[in-house]
C-alpha cells in the first residue's frame, strides 16, 4: 500500500514537473534557462555526435534509408522526364541564346553577393520527426552569430538559431518555421518562400499574376535588407498552382540541397548587401522622427540624419 | 542503485546519440524511430511502473533538450506517463510473452508520437499538420516495433546486471 502510495505521488510530481517545464519555457521566449540547458546539452554532445557521425555515415550513405529507393526511382523517373524536356529545350538556338543570358545574370548576381563564410560539418540532426534542425560542427569562437545564413555549394540551407562555443543549431530551410525572402531567377518578380517539411518548398510571390514556369530558378532576396544575401539558389519550380480566393499562387519549388545527405555546409557570415536603394521620389516626412536610442543599422541612421535636416530646413523656410 | 543509475543514464545517452547521429542516415519513409521512448517502454516492462516513471520523465527530459522548437516538458510529459502505464500492464502479461512487448512496443510509439505532435500542435507549433503527425506516429510505431526485441533484450541485460534494489521492486 505504501509503495503504491509513493509512485502515486512520483507520478504526480513528474506530471507536475513536465507541466512547470512547458510553462517556464513557453512564457521565456527565446533565451529562458531552458534554452541555455538546451544549450549545454548541444556542446556536450557535439563532440561524441561527430565521432559517431563520422563512422556511421559511410553505412547510411551505402544502404540509405528503406524510402530511399522509392525515392530514387522516383528521382529517375522525373530526371528522365527532366532530361526530356531539355532536350527537346536545346535543340532552338534562340533558347541556349535565352537560357545563357539568364545564367549570365544568375551568375553575375551570385558574384555580386560577395558573401564570406565559415565552413563547418554536420554533426546530428534533431531528435523527433517534426522538425527539421541539424547540429554543425562551429560555433561562437569561429564567429559564428544567431540568424546568419547557412548555405552549401547546391544552394541555401538553413539559417543558425541557436550559438554555442563549438557548436551550433541551424533551421533548415525545409522546416516549416522557416520563411526567407525569395526572388524568381530571371524576371526578379519578389516573393516568400516558405519550408514545408517533407514536401516541396512553397514560394509566394508578391503579384499573383506573374508568369511563372515548371523549371524555373528561385534564389534568395536581399529585399527588406533582410537576414539573406540576395541571389543565393533555393530550389527549382516543380508545380505553379492555381491563384486562391485570398489571391496568392502558390508555387511549389523543389529545393536544390538534398537535405538527407547534407554533409559539408557554409555559414555566411558577412553582411547582407542592401538590395535596394532608397526611394528618391519618396514625399515629404510631415512629422519629426521621435527622439529615441541611436539605431544600429547604418543605412537607417543616415536616413535619420537626412529626415532631421530637411526638418531643420523646413523650420527655417517657415518664418 | 548508483551503478544502475549509471548504466540506466548511459544507455539513455546513447539512444539519444544514435537517434541524432546515426538513425538520420536509416530513416523509414522519412522517419526516425523514437530510441528514448522504447528504452523507456522496456524498463516500465522489465521493472515496473516506479522505475517507468523515473527513466521515462528522464529519457524525455533529454529528448526535449535536444530538440529546438516545441517546448521543453512535452516530451518529459508523454514518456513519463508511457513508462507508468506499460509499468501498470506488466503483471497482466505473460512473462516469456514475445507478442505483447512487440505489440506495446508499436502502441506506445504510435500514441506517443501522436501525443508528442498533438501537445506541440495545442502549444501552437502550427507546423505539425495532422497528416505528417499520422504519418509519423505509424512510421515511428512500425520503427520502434521493429527495434524492440534488441532494445528489449538489451535492456533486460542491463537490468540483470545490475538489479533494482529497495522500493519500487514489490510493484
Amino acid at each position: 500500500m505504501f509503495l503504491r502510495r509513493r509512485v502515486r505521488i512520483l507520478l504526480v510530481v513528474l506530471v507536475l514537473a513536465s507541466l512547470v517545464l512547458v510553462t517556464v519555457d513557453f512564457r521565456s521566449g527565446g533565451d529562458g534557462p531552458l534554452d541555455r540547458l538546451r544549450g549545454g546539452v548541444t556542446s556536450l554532445l557535439r563532440p561524441v555526435q561527430d565521432g559517431l557521425t563520422t563512422v556511421v555515415r559511410p553505412i547510411g550513405d551505402s544502404f540509405g534509408g528503406l524510402g530511399e529507393l522509392l525515392r530514387i526511382r522516383a528521382d529517375n523517373e522525373r530526371l528522365r522526364e527532366r532530361v526530356e524536356v531539355l532536350e527537346q529545350r536545346h535543340r532552338s538556338a534562340a533558347d541556349i541564346q535565352r537560357e545563357n543570358a539568364e545564367l549570365r545574370e544568375l551568375l553575375a548576381m551570385r558574384e555580386h553577393t560577395g558573401v564570406e563564410g565559415v565552413a563547418a560539418r554536420v554533426v546530428a540532426l534533431g531528435p523527433t520527426g517534426f522538425e527539421w534542425v541539424v547540429t554543425i560542427d562551429v560555433g561562437r569562437a569561429d564567429g559564428i552569430e544567431r540568424d546568419m545564413p547557412v548555405v552549401n555549394g547546391d544552394g541555401l540551407v538553413g539559417r543558425v538559431i541557436q550559438v554555442e562555443e563549438h557548436a551550433a543549431r541551424v533551421l533548415l530551410s525545409i522546416d516549416p518555421n522557416f520563411g526567407a525572402p525569395a526572388r524568381h531567377a530571371s524576371n526578379g518578380e519578389a516573393g516568400t518562400v516558405v519550408g514545408r517539411g517533407g514536401e516541396p518548398m512553397l514560394f509566394q510571390p508578391f503579384d499573383p499574376e506573374v508568369d511563372v514556369e515548371v523549371g524555373d530558378e528561385i534564389v534568395t532576396s536581399a529585399y527588406q535588407s533582410g537576414a539573406f544575401p540576395g541571389g543565393i539558389p533555393i530550389g527549382t519550380v516543380a508545380e505553379v498552382g492555381e491563384v486562391t480566393a485570398g489571391l496568392v499562387l502558390d508555387v511549389q519549388v523543389r529545393p536544390f540541397v538534398d537535405f538527407t545527405r547534407l554533409h559539408h555546409v557554409i555559414v555566411v557570415t558577412s553582411e547582407p548587401v542592401a538590395d535596394l536603394p532608397p526611394f528618391e521620389d519618396a514625399p515629404e516626412p510631415e512629422f519629426t522622427p521621435p527622439p529615441g536610442p541611436p539605431t544600429v543599422d547604418g543605412d537607417e541612421a543616415e536616413s535619420d540624419a537626412e529626415a532631421g535636416d530637411e526638418g531643420a530646413d523646413d523650420a527655417e523656410a517657415a518664418p | 542503485m548508483i551503478l544502475r543509475v549509471l548504466a540506466v543514464g548511459l544507455l539513455l545517452v546513447t539512444a539519444a546519440l544514435l537517434q541524432t547521429a546515426l538513425f538520420p542516415f536509416l530513416t523509414l519513409a522519412g522517419f526516425r524511430p523514437d530510441l528514448l521512448l522504447l528504452v523507456t517502454v522496456a524498463i516500465g516492462l522489465r521493472d515496473g511502473p516506479l522505475p517507468g516513471l523515473r527513466v521515462g520523465f528522464a529519457a524525455g527530459l533529454l529528448t526535449d533538450l535536444l530538440v529546438s522548437q516545441s517546448p521543453v516538458g512535452i516530451a518529459a510529459l508523454i514518456t513519463t506517463l508511457t513508462g507508468f502505464i506499460v509499468g501498470l500492464a506488466r503483471p497482466y502479461l505473460a512473462p516469456e510473452s514475445v507478442t505483447a512487448p512487440v505489440i506495446i512496443a508499436f502502441v506506445t510509439g504510435l500514441l506517443g508520437t501522436a501525443g508528442y505532435g498533438v501537445l506541440a500542435l495545442l502549444l501552437g507549433e502550427e507546423r505539425v499538420a495532422p497528416v505528417m503527425l499520422l504519418q509519423a506516429s505509424v512510421a515511428v510505431g512500425l520503427y520502434n516495433t521493429v527495434l524492440a526485441p534488441v532494445v528489449l533484450a538489451a535492456v533486460r541485460r542491463l537490468s540483470d546486471r545490475f538489479p533494482l534494489t529497495g522500493p519500487g521492486l514489490l510493484d
